[in-house]
């Protein structure tokens, strides 16, 4: 009876004592919530999206945390899948702020869900920086604690569209195909809008259904029209199988553009030849030569650590993650604080040179400082066109 | 020229939609069981042939020596152990345990086998044939003739066997059949075998052509449904009358309103179909 009335007491402090460890370490750490797709079709970006965070949660941690007012935090990141559903996006951010206690937020993945995962966060107040949201729409809803590390999508196409009629003044007719989703097709409108003010006809213009497995009929019919340029956007897996199918009916242009695709490895790997010559732009390239003041200061430095840590090559995606984890960190120390509205505020002056690129938030909250590159497979490499600082190479005609 | 592309891409494509639904035809309408684990049988098909190709270099053809037999014992085993305990359950209750089971076996695909899209590319690719400016991937005729020739050893098995003979005795009157010596639990695992194994095959064929994620399994099952709606429980013919229809609406959909309305389309015409003529095409009265 004594010794099992001891055993509770023990217990009883053991318990305590616990609790008070427990909250002591909760203190002395930063949570951050990462909702992403990590099972669903959008898994393959959102694995990409986790590879960034952890790798400036390791950077962070491995430099003490981050200081706030004299004391260091770890960096912790919640994560939960929402399985590639956006309503479960949304539920899972605000069960981020409710249950998980996090501190701040990251967007869950692409425009879609960012835009409406937003409204949840901006109800609690919660710093939150989004990662892969390009779509102005985003950011048009006049939200105070929603950033973007993303510029708008005609800052991809308009640029494209320069370097194709500069060196290909016999490309007249456009063909565009979007994948019906809210960033895909605002890039394609953004398309029709910058060939237009080219002075390029926009031949053919259609979406299709988001899981369509045959697009056969949709490619017969642009064939039929014979475009000079075919710009189809999508995501990776969308684009693989359009330009296989393009392959397969022989479709052959002097320009094919494909956004968001080429920009990954893995679409060179997969696409093999029928890669070669394709256009697209992102938000950043490996060929990148920034020095920046963030904790990874060069891009040279990111893509060594990342190569470290993934035995592969960073893309734009993986570098926003970063990016957006770095800003933090810098908000965060330039506050000198936790308290949400100064971090809030600290983005919003943030003026700073990154590996990424010069980040300056626009008063909606988008990035308006960087020049996203533009880029050619060429010899199964991803060749930068533009801008003139990180130039690579020289636009090729002919795609096969 | 275009308009002669796009009828040859549909009477391609609707024979590899009639591949998709004509095991899941059969089953429904034969043992009156909706097997909503038919998509998933497919994707795991798919799974086999890139995993062949990829590990031992097998081509998908002979893929589908392995997946066969393979998915044919797969499909016994599930009716004989699980689906027959409630095979003269109504409908519903059918529906519902193959929906659970289709929900266990999905959920295992996505965690062993992840999300993400695999692609068999051969080595080197098949290219394509050009006749008259008509273009057609030499992948997709394979697939096409192997999928024909799966329908007709399938309406060979239904008309000539003794063992096709007893599953169509049974589905037509299940009492009359025990009277003259037919075993229904064995006949009913075997014309799911056989579903099972026609899913298994169509899952190899597709491979060849389409991307693999267990993701893809709902878009093929739905392609099934409308399929068998089309076309017509119960009959082989039925099934391929049924895809080249639904691959037919989806083209020239797809050219007049746009590929994005294509399926809200076809899902149209699946209503009417169910409203006007719920026996479909070919099927016959009293399957639906």
């Amino acid at each position: 009876m004594v010794r099992s009335r001891l055993l509770s007491r023990s217990l009883v402090v053991a318990a305590c004592l616990g609790l008070s460890i427990s909250a002591a370490s909760a203190q002395d750490v930063i949570r951050f919530g990462a909702p992403l797709p990590l099972t669903g079709p959008l898994a393959p970006e959102a694995i990409k999206q986790q590879q960034g965070y952890d790798l400036w949660a390791e950077q962070a941690n491995k430099a003490g945390g981050i200081a706030v007012g004299g004391k260091k935090y770890k960096v912790e990141i919640v994560y939960a899948d929402y399985q590639s559903n956006t309503p479960r996006a949304v539920q899972t951010t605000e069960q981020m702020i409710t249950q998980n206690n996090v501190n701040f937020l990251f967007s869950p993945f692409g425009s879609g869900a960012a835009k409406a995962a937003s409204s949840v966060s901006e109800k609690y107040k919660i710093p939150t920086i989004a990662a892969t949201a390009s779509s102005s729409q985003v950011y048009d809803q006049g939200y105070k604690y929603l950033f973007g590390t993303f510029t708008p999508n005609d800052t991809l196409t308009t640029p494209l569209t320069k370097i194709v009629t500069a060196k290909a003044p016999d490309v007249k007719k456009v063909a565009i195909l979007a994948r019906n989703d809210l960033f895909p097709l605002a890039i394609a409108q953004e398309m029709e809008k910058s060939a237009k003010a080219a002075g390029l006809e926009v031949a053919y213009f259609e979406k299709y259904a988001i899981g369509t497995l045959d697009h056969s009929a949709t490619l017969s019919q642009i064939k039929s029209l014979a475009p000079q340029w075919i710009f189809v956007t999508g995501y990776i897996n969308d684009l693989l199988l359009v330009r296989k199918q393009m392959a397969d009916q022989q479709i052959k242009a002097p320009v094919v553009s494909m956004i968001a695709g080429p920009a990954y490895q893995e679409f060179i790997d997969a696409a093999g030849a029928s890669a070669e010559n394709v256009t697209s732009a992102a938000w950043w390239h490996p060929a990148a030569q920034y020095d920046g003041k963030d904790i990874f200061g060069t891009s040279a430095n990111y893509v060594k650590l990342f190569r470290d840590k993934y035995k592969s090559t960073p893309d734009y995606a993986q570098a926003s993650a970063s990016v957006a984890g770095a800003l933090f960190q810098m908000a965060i120390e330039k506050a000198g604080s936790l308290d949400k509205d100064k971090v809030r505020d600290a983005l919003a002056k943030l003026d700073v040179v990154t590996f990424f690129g010069p980040v300056k938030f626009g008063p909606n909250g988008q990035i308006d400082s960087l020049e996203p590159p533009v880029f050619q497979i060429q010899n199964a490499k991803p060749v930068v066109l533009s801008p003139q600082v990180i130039k690579q190479g020289d636009f090729k005609l002919g795609v096969n | 020229m275009l308009a002669a592309q796009i009828l040859i891409n549909a009477l391609v494509l609707g024979c590899l939609y009639a591949c998709i639904a004509i095991g899941f035809s059969l089953v429904w309408g034969v043992l009156n069981v909706i097997n909503l684990m038919h998509g998933s049988f497919i994707v795991l098909g798919a799974y086999l042939a890139w995993g062949l190709y990829r590990s031992l270099h097998i081509a998908p053809w002979y893929a589908l020596l392995l997946a066969a037999p393979l998915f044919f014992a797969i499909g016994y085993l599930i009716q004989r152990v699980i689906l027959n305990r409630v095979i003269t359950a109504p409908v519903l209750v059918t529906l519902t345990l193959t929906f659970g089971l289709d929900l266990i076996l999905n959920n295992a695909m996505i965690y062993y086998l992840k999300a993400d899209y695999q692609k068999l590319s051969l080595v080197p690719p098949m290219g394509s044939v050009s006749l008259f400016g008509v273009v057609v991937p030499v992948d997709r005729l394979v697939a096409t003739v192997a999928a024909l020739g799966l329908t007709f050893v399938l309406y060979l098995i239904l008309r000539r066997l003794r063992v096709g003979r007893a599953i169509v005795a049974v589905r037509l009157d299940r009492d009359a059949a025990v009277l003259m010596g037919v075993d229904v639990n064995v006949t009913y695992a075997v014309a799911f075998g056989l579903g099972a194994a026609l899913a298994g095959c169509a899952g190899v064929l597709m491979a060849l052509i389409f991307p693999i994620s267990p993701l893809t399994s709902t878009a093929y099952l739905g392609k099934a449904f409308v399929v068998c709606v089309l076309g017509g429980l119960g009959s082989v013919s039925g099934a391929l009358a049924g895809g080249i229809l639904l691959a037919l609406i989806e083209g020239v959909g797809s050219a007049m309103i746009g590929p994005a309305h294509a399926t809200t389309l076809s899902f149209a015409l699946l209503i009417v179909f169910l409203i006007v003529r719920p026996q479909g095409l070919l099927g016959r009265k009293g399957f639906e």
